[in-house]
């Protein structure tokens, strides 16, 4: 690979969105748009490529990334304009962004969520896209995020990244969740900014550790003290506590059907 | 008074200022809209209410040689109202810059009229996105080629071709070794172009002698009743400069390692530089303007310029809206 592509790779913005009927994988592939609505788009909508998390409807292609395609144009238009057979729909003149793809890619191998997890949006970039085992390394967190992820992942510890506390308020999210026996355990990770001493406001909010409690969770505060720390040492005491919940529960999802498999190339759908 | 800053963000990861593809790869404005679009909800989230455009917003709008792109400022007409809409909302003050590369004086026919098509692109950007008379676009006046009066009379010439939506967007800024504030004032009163105050070029060059709250008053006083005059300000960079080099026979790269050199911009802005500036321009009871800060740490600077006035100028330099409304303290 050429300098130019590495650059590339590592520049170029995905937004991985969720496919979650056949319909708009039919409108993807044949007609080349995808839809979000514009009151609820993500707070990154902007990429130069989608990628596709198909859900439990897909048989085969269910709860993984399998497909991605250059966006190549931004609309924003009605409902009706976009879906002209369904002109009574509650929502037909609230507006959506309708985005030009290209031909479908194929992932080949696709990226499967371990969990078998509901997911909104995630942005990303091509060299995670092209590189990512699992949904999980699709993230991008900060320095300290990635070391930890980094050291759950060579421990062998099944964990999920930005994970919903609830799946009604997708925006109050843990960093690392982990799933014991007797409960859940939710690891926050101190919000750094590029640079220590310039305060910023989060772009997600604070959790609220009762709040988090009282749905079951056990949150741990990493801040930038533990963080500057081995992240094995994080690992260990994070791993105490979820000792002390019974242990990790075994979550009998796509990790059973091995799916921990080095990328390929990536081939067109038509190809595939 | 407002404080902005330039194009790229580097406080969040992975924000984009544009779509930076290369024509073979078909970026479009209505992609780089829905980055804005992402910005704009950052600079909501951070409070900042200024902020400069990429150039290459609409990319290869008006280059001659690829006319496929020329129409994509009417195809995003709807998206251009939505991120106005967005930004109004917001009560953003945005603007673009033109490159160096602009040239509206230029002595060649060819780069003035490439020119005025990018200034004429960018003016009818910001009338697609519904902004009022304050979205201005920026520009030097350009080369000298030899002859200063000559140089200086063309600028007022194409400045006078120029469509009247362009005409009524373009701001001048002076700059730091060809055209002093004596020199776009000169302009002004050929043109009734409004002219930018830019605090480092302004002590790099000034050949006039002029004090700086006399230079700055005067450029203050050439935007039009009802429209907020906005000024740049940089501190210059004291840090050591590591420049690389590659040997051109061998191709060993090395790196040496340089002063600065004052007409560079520093990371961040000097905030006593700053408040003891703008304080003394406050105290002299000139019209009120923003000041969009042109650093390398962008975002950061702004973000840590805030930190200190409210540490050190709480009372005197107030950071907020056009309405009195003051932003919270850190």
């Amino acid at each position: 690979m050429g300098t130019e592509e590495r650059r590339s790779e590592r520049t170029s913005r995905v937004l991985v969105a969720v496919m979650n009927s056949h319909r708009d994988y039919e409108i993807a592939r044949e007609r080349g748009w995808y839809r979000i609505p514009y009151e609820r788009a993500p707070s990154r909508v902007g990429a130069d490529y989608l990628a596709f998390y198909q859900t439990s409807v897909f048989d085969e292609d269910r709860w993984a990334v399998n497909y991605y395609a250059t966006a190549m144009r931004y609309h924003v238009v009605s409902r009706r304009s976009l879906l002209p057979d369904e002109p009574d729909h509650p929502r037909a003149d609230a507006l959506y962004y309708r985005i030009d793809i290209g031909p479908l890619l194929r992932l080949s191998p696709p990226i499967p969520s371990q969990r078998l997890r509901r997911i909104s949006f995630i942005p990303t970039t091509l060299e995670r896209l092209l590189h990512a085992e699992e949904i999980n390394d699709l993230w991008c967190g900060s320095p300290g995020e990635e070391r930890l992820w980094r050291a759950f992942k060579e421990s062998g510890i099944g964990v999920e990244r930005r994970y919903p506390l609830r799946e009604d308020a997708p925006e109050y999210t843990v960093d690392f969740a982990l799933f014991c026996k007797q409960g859940r355990v939710g690891v926050c990770v101190e919000g750094a900014p590029p640079v220590r001493n310039v305060r910023m406001v989060r772009e997600f909010p604070l959790i609220d550790e009762y709040a988090a409690n009282a749905l079951g969770w056990t949150i741990v505060q990493l801040g930038h003290r533990d963080l500057a720390r081995p992240p094995a040492t994080c690992v260990e005491a994070i791993m105490k506590v979820v000792g002390r919940l019974g242990g990790v529960a075994r979550t009998g999802g796509i990790q059973d059907r091995g799916a921990h498999v080095r990328r390929g190339t990536p081939t067109r759908v038509t190809d595939a | 008074m407002r404080l902005g800053f330039a194009v790229k963000v580097l406080g969040p990861p992975s924000l984009k200022s544009h779509d930076t593809r290369r024509w073979q790869n078909h970026p479009h404005l209505s992609v780089s809209l829905a980055y804005l679009r992402d910005i704009f909800l950052y600079l909501h989230r951070q409070d900042i209410r200024m902020y400069r455009m990429a150039s290459d917003l609409a990319p290869y709008v008006s280059h001659p040689d690829l006319p496929e792109f020329h129409s994509q400022i009417e195809d995003c007409s709807a998206e251009l109202a939505a991120v106005g809409e967005m930004a109004a909302d917001y009560d953003l003050r945005l603007s673009f810059h033109l490159q160096l590369s602009t040239v509206l004086n230029a002595n060649d026919e060819a780069i003035a009229h490439q020119s005025a098509q990018l200034v004429t692109a960018q003016a009818r950007i910001l009338e697609g996105m519904g902004l009022g008379p304050h979205a201005v676009v920026v520009t030097h006046v350009g080369g000298i080629y030899g002859d200063r009066d000559a140089a200086l009379e063309r600028f007022a010439r194409r400045y006078e071709d120029l469509p009247a939506p362009a005409r009524s967007r373009l701001a001048l800024e002076h700059d730091d070794r060809r055209f002093s504030v004596g020199d776009i004032l000169w302009l002004y009163q050929r043109t009734g172009v409004p002219l930018v105050f830019d605090y480092l070029h302004f002590r790099n060059h000034n050949p006039e002698g002029m004090a700086a709250m006399e230079a700055l008053e005067t450029c203050l006083r050439t935007w039009p009743v009802g429209v907020k005059p906005k000024i740049h300000f940089s501190s210059p960079r004291t840090a050591m400069r590591v420049v690389e080099r590659k040997d051109t026979k061998g191709g060993a790269a090395s790196s040496l390692m340089r002063a600065p050199r004052s007409i560079q911009h520093a990371d961040f802005i000097d905030p006593f530089q700053f408040i003891d500036f703008i304080g003394e321009a406050m105290s002299q009871a000139m019209p009120a303007f923003d000041v969009m800060l042109e650093t390398k740490a962008k975002d950061l600077a702004l973000l840590h310029l805030r930190g200190h006035l409210d540490r050190f100028a709480p009372d005197t330099i107030v950071d907020g809206d056009d309405h009195g409304n003051r932003r919270a303290p850190q």
